[in-house]
């Protein structure tokens, strides 16, 4: 059964898988009116590409993807659009479900660039939580070689059972998927890791295995444990393979999928039918019927969780995503994403507020518990103290939040809260000392661009005085001013090298990196080369005005 | 003859101890001369560690020269847009005393919008631009490209119509930083009632 392999730490909370896993999958109810926000992925938000009124049908694009990563957005309901704003779209359904798919793909007999495509039309993006777009993932393999597949089915947070439920209704179809994105990316294996809670899942699995083809494909059973589902740990109890801190899984020659992704992988390949819907699970002691549906993207989690019959009264919180890991809905009044996998409406006895939080006593109980090896302790004080630069020190962005350390916390303290917030605080001074760095090369290339325009203005009126001085010879000797023809040597060959360093420097992180912006390091260029041009033109004028002192 | 023994080793000493140093005061002369440097570095540090806004706010032309300037010895706090997180900095980086901001600090990103109707195209506003951030030509109207504007103020003073506003800069969605309610500090009397579902991590 399970290997030997494994991360430190972890943790044993409740599971409460049983509310959700008992009901069959079925389809959520026609939603009426969709409300589709255009950032449902990681990366850039999409632009909208129809006009209010237009008539849309299921898989009609609606919003293109914008720069590198981002990912195209479909109507999940046929109907009309209502409204398109800098942040969603809505439309207005006419409840007849009419479909536009694209040509079905016969993808054994497919080209790899054929399939990428279609992922990416299609708007395929990580179910699993991040909303990574698959394509771009399944691009990887420019520049790494992948020697496994894994499908990542551990789903290790209580409550949730989306990808137990896919496993148990699809199994054929997602090991298909499987063997799509494994042809994209060349892997020799498929793994399965799956969680031991999962028989029924297990059991299907198994039985679906001999006649997946053409790479083999291998079921890895774990033991329960929160959170094996985290990609790096699942790596390292499958494979023992280390992934580097703040490395991708591919730098160990791994991709990891959700049993979801490789779903909606399969159905936009072999049906032409675009990410239009999703399993959520509805679960909670709030609901009366709780379960798995398919839920058409955009529709209202009140609407959602209503037609499953919330008790208004019991109802203390909905949480959208796991207990863990997920947050906390101020409103009902908001859509289910791409990246919605969970709602929880949980009463005050099932998930009590945290009482009071005190002090830290150094029990070193979040240690023990961190599956990344951290010290969350001295990050909590580095981050009560916001001392950005030793929590970076200490590792702060290998944290994945899994929360096992304010799980653990005897005294109640919130620290992942703390660590996205200095996450969130550390990402933005980066943002902006990149910008104060991109201000500054532009000023310097405008003060170099004026030094230039001096130069040549300079030059120009020199050239004129010395036309008018001609007639009258050897007046223009009282031209005393002494002129460092040696300083300007100097100068000039700074310049030129300063101009070799540059174009240097372009090309070779133009090699190492195709995809970085080059701006910047363009800028340089230009300014050394105004430089140049600048220091030339002074040259040239001191050279000029030399031989006449010389003759004087 | 020990007083003789004494003396000599003494004068030794004292020979060896002056050859070493004027040795190695040779060899680092000679160093700094073969391998100077034309830049500063410590100008360069305290340079990164300015806003490159370019605004002139310090009486220096540029954050170059201000940076220039601190390290002959000038005063740290002359940097509104750095605000008091500079010049902590700052402060830090040079084994200085941080002082209080000499000025007003800016509450917010800010950036500069052409109100486009009242223009006249006098490019005066572009030639006071110190990053390049405003496009436009003679009797055209002009804009500011939003992404490339520091917040600098100097677009004002040169408009003869004042046609120009300084805005706060709106974040773009994926800069969003989630509002976190503390809910105590570090003395434990201090505490607040935590907020219902304010922490939800724990079952």
């Amino acid at each position: 059964m399970s290997s030997a392999f494994d991360f430190p730490g972890g943790i044993y909370p409740p599971e409460r898988k049983q509310r959700s896993n008992q009901a069959a999958l079925v389809s959520a109810p026609l939603p009426m009116r969709v409300t589709l926000p255009l950032q449902q992925h990681s990366g850039q938000a999409s632009t909208p590409c129809v006009a209010v009124g237009e008539q849309v049908y299921v898989g009609s694009i609606i919003a293109r993807r914008e720069g590198m990563i981002s990912s195209n957005l479909h109507a999940s309901i046929s109907g009309v659009i209502a409204a398109v704003s800098a942040s969603h779209i809505i439309i207005e359904g006419d409840g007849q479900d009419t479909w536009q798919r694209l040509p079905s793909l016969d993808w054994p007999h497919s080209a790899p660039a054929e399939l990428l495509e279609r992922l990416n039309e299609s708007g395929i993006v990580g179910l699993g939580g991040a909303g990574f777009p698959t394509s771009v993932k399944a691009r990887v393999v420019e520049q790494h070689v992948i020697h496994t597949l894994v499908i990542n089915a551990a789903e290790c947070e209580p409550y949730i059972t989306a990808d137990d439920l896919t496993l148990r209704h699809h199994p054929t179809e997602v090991l298909e998927g499987a063997q799509i994105l494994a042809k994209l990316c060349g892997a020799q294996q498929i793994l399965i890791g799956i969680e031991d809670n999962k028989p029924e899942a297990i059991k299907a699995l198994n039985k679906a295995l001999p006649n997946s083809q053409p790479v083999p494909v291998a079921l890895k059973v774990v033991a329960t444990r929160y959170p094996s589902g985290g990609e790096r740990q699942l790596i390292k109890r499958l494979l023992n393979l280390n992934v580097p801190s703040g490395g991708l899984p591919a730098d160990v020659g791994v991709l990891c999928h959700n049993p979801g992704t490789l779903l909606a992988a399969l159905q936009a390949v072999r049906d032409g039918q675009p990410l239009v819907s999703r399993v959520v699970t509805l679960t909670g002691e709030a609901l009366t019927q709780p379960g798995n549906r398919w839920v058409r993207l955009g529709t209202s989690v009140k609407e959602l969780l209503t037609q499953a019959g919330l008790d208004q009264t019991s109802v203390a919180q909905v949480i959208q995503g796991g207990p863990m890991m997920g947050t906390p809905l101020l409103t009902l009044d908001t859509p289910v994403t791409k990246l919605t996998n969970c709602l929880i409406a949980a009463t005050i006895a099932e998930l009590p507020p945290a009482p009071a939080e005190s002090p830290c006593i150094r029990c070193g109980e979040c240690e023990s518990v961190c599956p990344v090896a951290l010290l969350p302790q001295q990050l909590h004080w580095y981050a009560r103290a916001k001392d950005d630069a030793k929590m970076e020190r200490y590792h702060l962005f290998d944290c994945i939040e899994c929360g096992a350390c304010s799980y653990v916390c005897p005294s109640h303290i919130p620290l992942v809260e703390d660590y996205r917030e200095a996450k969130g605080r550390i990402r933005l001074q980066r943002i902006e000392s990149v910008k104060a760095e991109h201000a500054k090369h532009r000023f310097e290339f405008r003060q170099a661009r004026l030094a230039r325009e001096e130069a040549e203005k300079q030059a120009r009126r020199e050239a004129r005085q010395a036309q008018n001085r001609r007639p009258h010879s050897h007046a223009s000797t009282e031209n005393s001013e002494k002129v460092d023809l040696r300083g300007l040597r100097i100068a000039h060959a700074a310049a030129k090298a300063s101009v070799k360093k540059a174009e240097k420097t372009l090309a070779r992180v133009a090699q190492e990196d195709p995809k970085q912006p080059l701006d910047d390091l363009e800028m340089q260029l230009a300014t050394a080369q105004e430089n140049l041009r600048a220091t030339e033109l002074q040259l040239a004028q001191a050279r000029e005005q030399q031989p006449s002192k010389e003759s004087s | 003859m020990s007083d003789t023994f004494d003396a000599l080793s003494m004068l030794s000493a004292v020979a060896v101890l002056t050859g070493l140093g004027l040795g190695f005061g040779a060899l680092l002369g000679v160093v700094s001369e073969r391998f100077k440097r034309e830049d500063n570095p410590l100008v360069e540090r305290i340079d990164a560690l300015l806003p490159q806004t370019q605004c002139g706010q310090c009486g220096y032309p540029g954050c170059r020269p201000y940076a220039e300037a601190i390290n002959q010895g000038d005063a740290l706090n002359k940097c509104p847009p750095g605000g008091e997180a500079t010049i902590h900095a700052l402060a830090d980086l040079l084994g200085r005393e941080p002082e209080p901001l000499d000025g007003e600090a800016q509450s917010e990103a800010k950036v500069a919008f052409i109100r486009e109707d009242e223009c006249i195209g006098c490019t005066k506003c572009i030639q006071a631009c110190p990053v390049d951030a405003i496009i436009g030509a003679a009797k055209l109207m002009h804009t500011v490209i939003e992404d490339e504007c520091t917040g600098c103020d100097l677009c004002l003073e040169p408009c003869p119509v004042d046609c120009i506003d300084m805005l706060p800069r709106t974040a773009p969605l994926h800069q969003w930083q989630p509002v976190f309610a503390h809910s105590a500090g570090l003395i434990a009397s201090d505490r607040q009632p935590v907020l219902g579902g304010a922490h939800v991590e724990r079952l």
